[in-house]
C-alpha cells in the first residue's frame, strides 16, 4: 500500500559506505584464510606423523643382522657325488660344514647343550645359501671362503635391543648361554647389520629371518598385468560407445546407473562374486593371478568407463565439427582425433584405478590368494599371492621379527603407489595439449 | 507534415511483429547456372521449426552472404548445404537440396563424401591439435587424394598458397597448427577445406573471431577464391556482406525474405524489412 | 609528389584499390573532356566553324554521361567499402568536383551558343578581351586537374592567385566592353552576348578555383571555402 521510494546513493554516499564494510569484510575474509592454512597445516601435520611412523618402523626392517663365518669348502663333504648339479649337491652335508666354521668361531664349545645354544645362533636357511653360493662359484671348492649367514630371528631381535638382557631368562627367548655367544661374536666384529637381501629376493616363510616378498612381488605384478590387459581396453571401448554411439534412451541411462553404482560397491562384494562364479562355477582354480586379476579388472572398470567418458566429453566439439567437415567418418573422427585427446585423462585414470588395484587385499582374499606360497609364480597360472594379502598374513605371525618386515613390506608397497601416482601426474603433464 | 513525422516514431523496433513476412521471397531466387538448388527446405528442432520453406539457388563461382538477425535460421540453412545437421539427433529436414542436380540426401550419396565436394568453415578457427602439415594433409590422407607422398606434399604446398599463408608457413609445417596466430588458423582451416578440392565452400562467421588486420586479409582470400569455388558465407556484418559477396539472401524467422544482387540490396531493398534491418532500425 | 598518393593503394583489398584508382581515372577524363570542350568552345568563338558547334553537342553528352557514371561509382564505393579518413573525402571531394566539372560543361554551352549571336564579321570588338580570359581560365581548369592528379597543395595555391588576376582582366573587360557599348550603341545586343561570354568565363574560373578548395580539403582535411564564416583560411 505504501510507497516504497527508493533513494539512488550518490556517488559518495556510496563510497563512504563501501570504505565502512571495507574493514568487516577483509577481517572475514583473513579468518577464512587462517582457518584454510590450519586446516591445511593440520592434515600435513598428520600425514607426516603417519610418514614418520611408517618410516621409523619400517626402514629398520629392510636391514637384518648377519653373522660372517669362515667355512671350509670340502668337496667332499659338499658335493659326494662331484658331478655339481642341483641334484648332487642335495646329498651333501651343508649343515656340517657351516656349524663346523660356527664352532671354531665361538672357540668351540663342549657339550651338547652348549652346542645346541650354538646352533640357535643360526638361520636354518643357511644351508640353502650356502648351497647356492657353491653352486654359482664352484671353484672356491677346497677353500676357505667368507661367507654372511642371516641370524636367527630372535637373535636378530635382541641385536636390536627388543628384548633386554635384565628380564629373567625364563621369560626370554634367549638364554643366557647364546647371549654370551653373541656378544663373543660381536667382540670378535663378525655381527654385521646389513641390508636385508632376503627381503627382496627371499619368498613366504615361516621363519621371519628368511622371509621376502619376492613372490608377493610378482604375484602383484602378474595380477596387475591381467588387470590392466582386460581392463583397459574394455573400459575405453565402452566409455568411447557410450558417449559416441548409443542413441539417448532409457536403456542406456539405465547402464550409466549401473555403472556409476557399481564404483561404489564395496570391493569384498567383487571376491565373493569372483569366487562363485570363476572358481565354483568355471571351476578355475583358486590363487592364481588370472582369476585375481579378472576379478580386479572387474572391480576397476567402473573407474575407467567413468574418468575416460570424462575425458572423452572434454574434447571439445569444434574439434569433431572440423573432422566431420572435412568429410572424416564417424569412426575416423573417434579414432584419429577424439582418442588421441581424451588418452591423457583416460590414461591418468586407468592409473589411478590401477594404483588402487594393487592395494586391494578384500577380493583377493575372498577368492583364496592367501595360500603359503614358497615358489615365486612363473606364470599368470601359477598359484600367487600378492603383496597387500602377504602384509596381511605377516601381520599375523607371532614372531617379532615380522613387525619389522611388515612395516619394511609396507614401505615398499607405499613407494609402489607413490611411483604409480607420480607416473600418472607426469603421465597427464607431457601429453596433455593445449588447443 | 506532421503526420509523416509521428509516423516515423511509431515505427521502432516493438513494431517489428506487426510486419508480415512475405510469404513469396522477394528478388530473384534462381540463377541461370547454379552449383547447389534448395526447393521448400524445412528444419524442424524437434517441434520448434527453424527453416520455413525456403527455396534459394547459389550461383557458381559467386559469393552469396546470408544476413539476418540471431536466430533467424541463416545458420541453420547453411549446415543444411553438407548435411552438418545431421549430427544433431532432434534436427529434422525436409525439401530437396541439390549439388549438380544430384539430391544430396540421396542414399547412393555417402554424406562423407559429400562433405569432401562441399567444405565448410566455422566461426571460430578449430585447426587440429597437429602439425600445420598434417591438418592439411588429413583430409586428402583419408579420402585418398594422394597416391604418393610427393602428391601429398604438392596437395599442401598449393593449398597453402592459394589461402595466401604459404610464405609465413613454409618453415614450419611441423609445429602445430594451433600455435599459429587467429588469422592464421583461419586461414589454415581455409586452406584445409581447400585441400579435398571441394566445390563449394561454407563459412559460418569466418571473421567473427578476428582483429580487422586479420579480417581484411581473409576477405581478400575470399574474393581470390571466387574464381574457382562457390562461396557461401553466413556474417553477422552487412558491411562485410556489402564489400565481398555478389548476391545477398536476407533470412528473418526461418523464412528467406530477400534475396538479389549486392549492390541492389542494400542501396535499394524491395522489402520492407530488408530495409528495416541493414539501416540498423532493428536486429 | 604527395606522400598521400602511395597511401592510397595500400589497402588489403586490392578490389578496393582498384575501384579508387577507377573513380580518380574517371573523374580525371570527365575532367579531360571539359578542356576539351573549353577549347572547342574558343575555336567556335574565333572561328565561327560549325563543325566546332556539333562537337561540343557531342562532348556536353559525354560529359553528362560522365556525371552519372561518377556519381554510380561513388554510390557504389561509399555501399560497398564504408570509406574513412582519406579514402572518404577523396569519395566526398570527387562528387563534389563532378558537379563542378559538370556546371562548367554547362557555362560552355552557353558559351557556344552565345558565340552564335554575337559575330561580328570584320570587327575585332572584344576579341582580346575574351582571348585573354579564356587563356587565363584555361590555365585554371587544367592547373586544378593537376593539382588533383598530384595532390599538389602548392598548384592549388597557385589556382587562388590565379583566380584573382582573372577578376582584373574580367573588370577590365568589362570596362573596355561598356565602352564599345556606348561608341556604337546598335552593337550593344552583340556586345552584350559578348559580356555574358565573359562572365561565363568568368564563371568556368570560379568553379576551378572550387576544384582547388576540395583538392585542399582532399589532402590536409581542411575546409577553406568561405573565409569570412570559416576559420580556416588558405592564406
Amino acid at each position: 500500500m505504501t510507497d516504497r521510494t527508493y533513494q539512488r546513493l550518490d556517488p559518495q554516499q556510496a563510497a563512504e559506505r563501501v570504505k565502512a564494510s571495507i574493514n568487516l569484510r577483509k577481517r572475514k575474509e583473513t579468518r577464512f584464510l587462517w582457518l584454510g592454512k590450519t586446516a591445511v597445516a593440520i592434515a600435513l601435520g598428520f600425514l607426516v606423523l603417519l610418514f614418520a611412523g611408517i618410516l621409523s618402523k619400517g626402514i629398520p626392517g629392510l636391514f637384518q643382522y648377519y653373522v660372517t663365518l669362515d667355512v671350509q669348502l670340502d668337496a667332499r663333504q659338499l658335493d659326494p657325488s662331484g658331478q655339481m648339479t642341483v641334484e648332487s649337491i642335495a646329498g651333501g652335508d651343508f649343515d656340517g660344514a657351516i656349524l663346523t666354521s660356527l664352532y671354531e668361531a665361538l672357540g668351540n664349545p663342549e657339550g651338547r647343550k652348549a652346542k645346541r645354544e650354538a646352533r640357535r645362533l643360526i638361520s636354518s636357511g643357511s644351508s640353502q645359501r650356502l648351497m647356492s653360493y657353491v653352486l654359482d662359484n664352484p671353484e672356491q671348492l677346497e677353500s676357505m671362503v667368507s661367507i654372511q649367514f642371516a641370524v636367527d630371528d630372535d637373535v636378530d631381535t635382541f641385536l636390536r635391543g627388543l628384548i633386554s638382557r635384565e628380564t629373567p631368562e625364563a621369560d626370554r627367548r634367549i638364554s643366557d648361554q647364546l647371549i654370551g655367544y653373541i656378544d663373543a661374536l660381536e667382540a670378535e666384529g663378525r655381527i654385521s647389520y646389513e641390508i636385508s637381501d632376503y627381503l627382496f629376493f627371499g619368498s613366504a616363510s615361516r621363519d621371519a629371518e628368511m622371509a621376502g616378498i619376492r613372490g608377493a612381488l610378482v604375484g602383484s605384478i602378474l595380477t596387475l598385468l591381467v588387470c590392466i590387459v582386460i581392463a583397459f581396453p574394455l573400459g575405453v571401448a565402452t566409455a568411447v560407445y557410450l558417449e559416441e554411439m548409443a542413441p539417448k534412451n532409457r536403456f542406456t541411462e539405465i547402464i550409466e546407473i549401473n555403472i556409476n553404482n557399481l564404483a561404489a560397491v564395496p570391493s569384498v562384494v567383487f571376491g565373493i562374486m569372483g569366487l562363485a562364479i570363476f572358481i565354483v562355477a568355471f571351476g578355475m582354480p583358486r590363487s592364481i593371478p588370472l582369476v585375481g586379476g579378472i576379478v580386479l579388472a572387474l572391480m576397476t572398470l567402473p573407474t575407467i568407463i567413468i574418468s575416460s567418458r570424462a575425458a572423452i566429453r572434454a574434447v571439445p566439439p569444434s574439434i569433431r565439427d572440423a573432422a566431420l567437415g572435412v568429410g572424416a567418418s564417424k569412426m575416423q573422427t573417434i579414432m584419429h582425433h577424439v582418442l588421441p585427446l581424451a588418452m591423457p585423462g583416460m590414461l591418468t585414470g586407468t592409473i589411478i584405478g590401477m594404483a588402487q588395484a594393487l592395494g586391494e587385499t578384500a577380493p583377493l582374499l575372498m577368492i583364496g590368494m592367501v595360500a603359503f606360497i614358497v615358489d615365486v609364480p612363473a606364470g599368470v597360472t601359477d598359484p600367487g599371492t600378492v603383496l597387500p594379502v602377504q602384509i596381511f598374513m605377516w601381520a599375523d605371525f607371532a614372531e617379532r621379527m615380522f613387525v619389522q618386515k611388515t612395516s619394511a613390506a609396507i614401505i615398499v608397497l607405499l613407494a609402489f603407489l607413490i611411483s604409480m601416482n607420480a607416473a600418472a601426474i607426469l603421465l597427464r603433464k607431457k601429453l596433455e595439449r593445449r588447443w | 507534415m506532421e503526420t509523416i513525422v509521428s509516423d516515423s516514431m511509431v515505427q521502432n523496433t516493438n513494431q517489428v511483429e506487426g510486419r508480415a513476412v512475405p510469404e513469396k521471397t522477394l528478388g530473384e531466387i534462381q540463377v541461370d547456372n547454379p552449383r547447389m538448388t534448395a526447393r521448400n527446405v524445412n528444419v524442424f528442432y524437434g517441434e520448434k521449426q527453424a527453416i520455413d520453406n525456403i527455396s534459394l539457388d547459389i550461383g557458381m563461382s559467386q559469393v552469396i552472404s546470408f544476413i539476418g538477425p540471431s536466430g533467424c535460421g541463416k545458420s541453420t540453412f547453411l549446415r543444411c548445404l553438407n548435411r552438418m545437421n545431421d549430427t544433431i539427433d532432434i534436427c529434422k529436414v525436409d525439401g530437396e537440396i541439390k549439388i549438380d542436380h544430384q539430391n544430396i540426401y540421396d542414399p547412393a550419396i555417402d554424406v562423407v563424401s559429400l562433405r569432401a565436394r562441399v567444405g565448410m568453415v566455422f566461426q571460430k578457427p578449430n585447426p587440429f591439435p597437429k602439425s600445420i602439415f598434417d591438418n592439411i594433409a588429413y583430409g586428402p590422407r583419408i579420402h585418398g587424394l594422394a597416391a604418393s607422398k610427393v602428391e601429398l606434399d604438392q596437395i599442401v604446398e598449393s593449398s597453402l598458397q592459394r589461402a595466401g599463408l604459404w610464405e609465413e608457413v613454409k618453415d614450419r609445417l611441423d609445429q602445430p597448427g594451433t600455435g599459429l596466430s587467429g588469422g592464421q588458423q583461419q586461414r589454415l582451416c581455409i586452406a584445409r577445406a581447400i585441400a579435398v578440392s571441394p566445390e563449394v565452400i561454407l563459412m559460418d562467421e569466418p571473421c567473427s573471431a578476428l582483429d580487422p588486420i586479420a579480417t581484411a586479409k581473409v576477405e581478400e582470400l575470399i574474393h581470390e577464391l571466387r574464381e574457382q569455388y562457390t562461396i557461401v558465407i553466413v556474417t553477422h556484418s552487412m558491411q562485410q556482406a556489402a564489400r565481398i559477396s555478389d548476391r545477398t539472401a536476407y533470412f528473418h524467422l526461418g523464412k528467406l525474405v530477400e534475396v538479389g544482387d549486392t549492390k541492389q540490396v542494400f542501396t535499394n531493398p524491395k522489402h520492407e524489412l530488408t530495409q528495416d534491418y541493414i539501416t540498423g532500425r532493428f536486429g | 609528389m604527395n606522400d598521400l598518393n602511395d597511401d592510397f593503394f595500400r589497402h588489403i583489398s586490392s578490389e578496393f584499390n582498384e575501384e579508387l584508382e577507377a573513380l580518380r581515372r574517371s573523374i580525371l577524363e570527365m575532367g579531360g573532356l571539359v578542356e576539351e570542350q573549353l577549347r572547342a568552345a574558343l575555336q567556335f568563338y574565333s572561328t565561327q566553324d560549325s563543325s566546332l558547334l556539333s562537337k561540343t553537342d557531342e562532348i556536353e553528352k559525354k560529359i553528362n554521361a560522365a556525371e552519372i557514371d561518377l556519381d554510380e561509382q561513388v554510390e557504389t564505393l561509399i555501399v560497398r567499402r564504408q570509406p574513412i579518413a582519406s579514402d572518404l573525402r577523396l569519395v566526398l571531394a570527387v562528387s563534389k568536383i563532378v558537379r563542378d566539372l559538370e556546371r562548367m560543361g554547362d557555362e560552355l554551352e552557353k558559351v557556344g551558343s552565345l558565340s552564335l549571336e554575337c559575330f561580328m564579321s570584320g570587327s575585332d570588338v572584344g576579341v582580346t578581351e575574351i582571348q585573354q580570359i579564356a587563356e587565363q581560365v584555361a590555365k585554371m581548369l587544367s592547373e586544378s586537374l593537376n593539382a588533383f592528379a598530384r595532390l599538389d597543395l602548392d598548384l592549388a595555391r597557385e589556382i587562388f592567385q590565379r583566380e584573382r588576376e582573372v577578376d582584373k582582366v574580367y573588370q577590365s573587360a568589362l570596362r573596355a566592353l561598356a565602352t564599345f557599348m556606348i561608341e556604337d550603341p546598335r552593337n550593344i545586343g552583340r556586345i552584350l552576348n559578348i559580356v555574358w561570354i565573359a562572365r561565363s568565363l568568368e564563371r568556368v574560373g570560379d568553379h576551378a578555383t572550387n576544384i582547388a578548395e576540395y583538392v585542399i580539403y582532399l589532402v590536409q582535411g581542411v575546409d577553406v571555402r568561405h573565409p569570412a564564416v570559416n576559420q580556416n583560411s588558405f592564406e
